[in-house]
């Protein structure tokens, strides 16, 4: 190999594999920001956002038409319950791994009231009478949005997210 | 030997130069996230999706973090007029639309930076529950800085040039196999003055 050519490898090898790690790291760099700005009071509980604005600034592109409840989940110390309140026009509850992957969403549709879950890590066990999802990773995040298009809406929205549950399985 | 460190520290920062430029480059231009074309929508099927490359995850995270999968709605972006131009706010638009195929829709103007656009008008988006339809459930909304006389209207004041529209359909009919003219079109009303 001419000296020359030495150079050119590295440069193009390096290039390779900060493509490659950019690529990769940047849905878990991405989501790893948004963990910490929704969970800035901490884990496994809502946080029920204020109504979308020019003004919400954490998350690109929300939707104004929405009334958004975001819970970060952290499964390291036991499975998760998750239960949406009822809510009389379109919700849906998404789960998202660390990686940003939509792994689970239940809409208004499929069930008849409210919708509870348990969400496990792997060799976690949920008790039986109730519907257990598996995560993909440790940490992510639950969403809720119920359809709330004008400012009344939203204060109902708001009002029925109280009754929403994000807490350990432990916990009650 | 100083000659060689040089050589080599340029070969360094050469190498990390390209591999910065490359992911700027395959997200900006490449086929990075398998974008399908509806007239003068773009429409990613893997976002949210379990099965998306490295690639379309990274244009996701970017551009639509939290994004739900195709089951449960479609995204679909709009970022340039019929003739290729950026969206701009010296010019009025119109999109007319047929009946939408899905449970609930809306349209969202979003300015450069992905976030809403900082005006007063409370016109960000229009949705099914809200907007005026004609009897066959097609509508008609303007895109303009002032509101005039539109029923339907998304504000533009502020957005400047290169803003975005985005369609959410929420319980899109299954299966999701819409053609161009199913979808909003958009047609430039007028410009003021030369877009720079």
């Amino acid at each position: 190999m001419s000296n020359g050519a030495k150079y050119v490898w590295t440069a193009l090898l390096l290039a390779v594999a900060v493509h490659l790690s950019l690529i990769f790291a940047a849905p878990y760099v991405l989501m790893g920001k948004a963990m910490e700005r929704i969970g800035v009071d901490g884990t496994n509980m809502w946080h029920v956002a204020d109504r979308v604005t020019a003004e919400s600034r954490r998350i690109v592109r929300p939707a104004p038409d929405f009334a958004y409840s975001a819970c970060v989940f952290d499964l390291s110390d036991g499975p998760i319950r998750l239960r949406v309140a009822p809510w009389d026009s379109y919700w849906s509850l998404s789960l998202y791994a660390d990686n940003s992957d939509n792994f689970f969403v239940i809409d208004d549709r499929e069930v008849e009231y409210d919708a509870e879950i348990v969400l496990t890590r792997g060799a976690q066990e949920a008790p039986e009478n109730v519907t257990a999802v598996a995560s993909p990773s440790t940490r992510g995040i639950a969403l809720i949005r119920r359809l709330a298009p004008d400012p009344g809406r939203y204060a109902a929205a708001a009002a029925a997210a109280r009754g929403d549950v994000c807490a350990p399985l432990t916990a009650d | 030997m100083l000659k060689k460190a040089a050589a080599w520290a340029a070969a360094v920062i050469i190498g990390l130069a390209l591999g910065v430029a490359s992911v700027w480059a395959a997200l900006s231009f490449g086929g990075a996230g398998a974008m399908e074309q509806y007239g003068l929508w773009r429409h990613n099927s893997l976002a949210g999706s379990t099965a998306a490359d490295p690639y379309t995850r990274t244009v996701i995270a970017i551009k639509g973090l939290l994004a739900l999968s195709v089951r449960e709605a479609r995204y679909l972006d709009l970022s340039r007029d019929e003739e290729g131009r950026p969206l701009d706010e010296s010019c009025i638009y119109e999109l007319s639309s047929p009946p939408l195929p899905a449970r609930w829709w809306s349209v969202t103007l979003y300015g450069r930076d992905e976030y809403l656009v900082r005006n007063n008008d409370n016109a960000y988006s229009i949705d099914a529950s809200r907007t005026l339809t004609s009897a066959n459930g097609g509508w008609r909304a303007r895109i303009s800085p002032v509101r005039g006389e539109t029923a339907n209207w998304i504000s533009s004041r502020n957005a400047g040039t290169g803003f975005s529209l985005t369609l959410r359909l929420y319980n899109p009919h299954q299966p999701f196999d819409v053609t161009a003219e199913e979808l909003p079109t958009l047609a430039i009303v007028s410009c003021t003055g030369e877009a720079s």
